[in-house]
């Protein structure tokens, strides 16, 4: 019954938030907000409750935000149908890098992820024919067309994920993730087929990362390939670390928070942007539970 | 209910198991003894499937084991523990329990999408906890726990996929001996519900009380196969302990 | 000489220079694996950092304030950017590695490195701003010729300096006390450390020597690349192939295998041009990682050097 409770909370504030924030530069910024979420979820079931060190997710984020585009603009699908397209691709994509994570573990993952997306990447920039390379898509226009509105398409879309997410770890499905992430060898001793389960994991955390991607060329308006570098791995990495991996709410947190704490710095000049780096490594040193930590000691 | 046949595994150039042949009967309980490094723990990995083994076969009810993956083993009823304890660390008593139902969960998917937290087997989890002495600690965090009761935990977990054939290496490991008494105690009882039981031990109290058969390895090879009584007195296995323990044994 | 020989020879030569500057950054990581089972993500962010300190010592500091020709000006941020590499090394030694190395934790590290990449690519941003800067080195205005051969006096320097820091470090582990000592830490650490070594002495060590080097590679690195902060991106997935395919901690693999991977971006770049270079290295790196994750020379491990 307590949870109902939060949820209500959860989707007062979410239905509250473009009222109290008035300013059109930041309802934008909410936009990106919930972007954030979705993208910060994704990535945790793959890190936080499968335990797989997963660096490739700017990879399905580009994913969801070509496809879309190249379908709607070029083929003129549907923006619904091409969106559909573009998160199941994703997902299928999803299990390329789950037969990595079947092999390799640790380190040896992190590369093989984190080379997957720079091939991505290059795979962007150089097939000028379809993406038009660095020189980018134009004129791209959201499915909703005002800001408040696509915020609330995005937030709803990023409640329903979390919902059923956190019905799905709280489920015996949770218990197998976790059981993966804790070790591999006695889990397999409990019947557990490991890879199954990380092909699982990993094809919804593409799939969750291309539905925020899908939305990222309508908000921003032009398409360009250098807002999918690697490094926007781990910003996403950064967020679900900092705010607490291997909950529900932790990556929301940090998503949230490193989201708006480089907006309100903006005082600092370009330096603000330190902030995603300071931030991880503090808490990788200092509070590995991240804000969710915190919460907890009290 | 078990059997090897001419079963060897090497590592590099390192033979730790040749030509193993035992058969272990249903509702025994089965001891592997050996001294260190004679290939106790191999043989275990080879039976649950950790390792393939290079020749031989291997056969549960009848059916051949050979190429099964350890994972899918677990379905056709063998569940094990590990010499180097290999909990859950993260999770609570009963977390790391109800993980171990995991072949038994029939629920469709949509419902764990859904629906998420049914709360199926968390009484059987609790029984279990109860059964190996931790029920009142059920949230506390696996890794929290004392040596003696994490091992306990494992083997309740293990006990959770309802095995027929349960496969321990050297559980009394790094017990003192009130808990070595209680794990006696329970493994007898496990026994008396009808599962067989294979159990890698050095500790020669439990192999004596409480097995029915003995099988000695020695440097990967068969060295002899008999009750606990024939295999004390038996001369090369004395021989292979260098006395102590043994010897000991059997001058009482 | 044909056309064809030439080509080829001219492509060789190419491939081998580009292949020194690789070994140069590719060396450290593995030197840093060797000892720490660790990966030092933020070790390109230090080629990056190093190639800037270059581009100031040479320009601001050398040719502006010390009045010095463009060359000694050059060989001048060769040693800075070794100082600030060795800096960098000894402050994330401190920060990251040593308090985090006796929990046994083998990814929190990982992931320390990670916040620290993004936090000096986002400083040098904040601090350089994004637009490639042009750092160009007196030696590359050289062009020596052999026959139908070009090289410029750049690629002479740098696998001159190149093959002078693997020589040093060769003879520095095989001959010297502290050497030796390195070469036991990385084989049993634990052991190492009854033997009287002090394990985090020399790990410290490792990691300082490592970070010089890439220091030094940014300020040969410098001039050939597009110097922009996020240049440290585009070298660091090369550099983890050619780690891999050499072997983690191997020495002499990670050598032959950074100039196995120059060689070929030298030949890609003639017939498939510059973009898609990055593309087929990768997915080398890929299939490597598939087929083969311990690397192509990894039987000589136990001869690390």
């Amino acid at each position: 019954m307590r949870r109902w409770a939060y949820f209500g909370i959860a989707i007062a504030l979410v239905a509250a938030a473009p009222w109290l924030i008035a300013t059109p530069y930041w309802r934008g910024i909410l936009v990106l907000c919930a972007m954030n979420v979705l993208l910060a979820l994704g990535l945790n079931l793959v890190i936080g409750y499968t335990g797989q060190l997963n660096l490739g997710q700017s990879a399905f984020f580009a994913i969801g935000a070509y496809a879309t585009t190249i379908l709607v603009k070029t083929y003129h699908w549907n923006f619904w149908l091409a969106a559909g397209a573009a998160v199941i691709g994703a997902g299928v994509l999803g299990l390329a890098l789950a037969a990595f994570a079947v092999r390799l573990r640790g380190h040896y993952l992190a590369i093989a992820s984190l080379g997957f997306a720079v091939i991505t990447y290059q795979v962007l920039v150089n097939w000028e024919s379809v993406t038009e390379g660095v020189r980018g898509i134009y004129g791209i226009l959201p499915p909703v067309p005002s800001t408040v509105g696509l915020y609330y398409l995005i937030a709803g879309i990023a409640l329903i994920v979390y919902w059923l997410m956190d019905n799905l770890v709280r489920s015996p499905v949770g218990d197998t993730l976790r059981a993966i992430r804790e070790d591999e060898v006695s889990a397999a001793s409990l019947g557990v087929k490991s890879a199954l389960w990380k092909a699982f994991a990993f094809s919804v955390g593409a799939g969750v990362a291309a539905l925020a991607g899908v939305f990222y060329p309508g908000f921003v308006g032009t398409l360009v390939p250098d807002a999918f570098n690697i490094i926007e791995s781990f910003t996403m990495m950064a967020m679900v670390i900092v705010g607490g991996m291997g909950t529900m709410i932790g990556p929301v947190i940090g998503a949230v928070v490193l989201t708006f704490l480089p907006e309100l710095l903006r005082g600092f000049g370009e330096l603000r942007l330190m902030v995603y780096g300071l931030a991880l490594t503090l808490v990788v040193l200092f509070m590995p539970g991240g804000i969710v930590q915190l919460a907890k000691r009290k | 209910m078990l059997s090897a046949n001419n079963v060897s595994k090497s590592f590099g150039g390192v033979r730790a198991v040749r030509n193993v042949s035992l058969t272990v009967p249903q509702n025994t309980i089965y001891a592997l003894i050996g001294p260190n490094g004679a290939g106790k723990s191999t043989m275990l990995n080879l039976l649950s499937g950790v390792y393939q083994p290079d020749a031989g076969e291997l056969a549960f009810t009848g059916q051949s084991l050979l190429g099964l993956a350890a994972y899918a083993r677990v379905r056709l009823g063998i569940a094990r523990t590990f010499q180097k304890i290999r909990l859950f660390k993260q999770l609570s008593l009963i977390e790391n329990v109800m993980a171990g139902f995991h072949i038994h969960q029939d629920t469709p998917f949509w419902k764990h999408l859904l629906v998420g937290d049914t709360g199926r087997f968390r009484d059987e989890a609790r029984e279990l906890l109860e059964f190996v002495g931790l029920g009142a600690r059920a949230d506390h965090r696996a890794g929290a726990l004392p040596y003696g009761q994490q091992r306990m935990l494992e083997i309740a977990r293990a006990l959770a996929t309802r095995p027929k054939l349960f496969m321990l290496d050297e559980p009394a490991a790094g017990l003192n001996p009130a808990e070595v008494d209680f794990l006696l105690n329970r493994l007898v009882d496990i026994s008396k519900r009808g599962v067989t039981l294979l159990v890698v031990e050095h500790n020669m109290d439990l192999v004596m009380n409480v097995a029915s058969r003995v099988f000695v390895l020695d440097h990967g090879e068969p060295l002899f196969e008999g009750t606990p009584r024939e295999v004390q007195a038996h001369p090369a296995v004395v021989e292979a302990y260098l006395g102590g323990e043994f010897a000991a044994e059997s001058a009482a | 000489m044909s056309d064809l020989a030439a080509l080829i020879a001219q492509q060789s030569i190419n491939g081998v220079y580009l292949g020194c500057l690789y070994v140069m950054v590719a060396l450290g990581l593995t030197l840093i694996y060797g000892v720490l089972n660790q990966i030092n993500f933020a070790h390109a962010d230090f080629v990056t950092v190093g190639a800037f300190t270059a581009f100031f010592a040479a320009t601001r500091l050398g040719t502006k304030m010390l009045g010095l020709p463009d060359a000694a000006g050059y060989l001048l941020s060769l040693f800075f950017a070794l100082g600030i590499g060795a800096l960098l090394g000894l402050a994330i030694n401190a920060a990251v590695f040593a308090p985090l190395r006796e929990r046994g934790d083998e990814l929190r590290p990982l992931i320390a490195t990670i916040g620290v990449s993004v936090l000096l690519e986002n400083a040098q941003l904040a601090l350089f701003g994004p637009i490639p800067y042009q750092f160009d080195s007196p030696f590359a205005r050289e062009t020596i010729r052999f026959g139908r051969i070009f090289f410029t006096g750049q690629s002479v320097l740098v696998v001159v300096v190149s093959a002078l820091a693997i020589g040093a470090l060769y003879a520095f582990m095989r001959f010297s006390f502290w050497g030796k000592a390195l070469r036991a830490v990385a084989q049993d650490r634990e052991t190492a450390g009854l033997m009287g070594i002090n394990p985090g002495l020399l790990i410290g060590l490792t990691i300082v020597i490592a970070s010089a080097l890439a220091g030094m590679a940014g300020a040969l690195l410098g001039p050939v690349i597009v110097l922009t902060p996020f240049a440290g991106a585009s070298v660091v997935v090369k550099a983890f192939a050619i780690v891999i395919i050499g072997g983690f901690g191997n020495v002499q693999g990670t050598i032959i295998a950074g100039i196995l991977v120059g060689i070929i971006e030298a030949f890609t770049v003639q017939y498939l041009g510059s973009g898609l270079i990055d593309l087929v290295v990768f997915v080398l790196l890929l299939a490597m990682l598939v087929v083969r994750p311990t690397g192509l020379i990894a039987e000589r491990k136990e001869e690390n050097v």
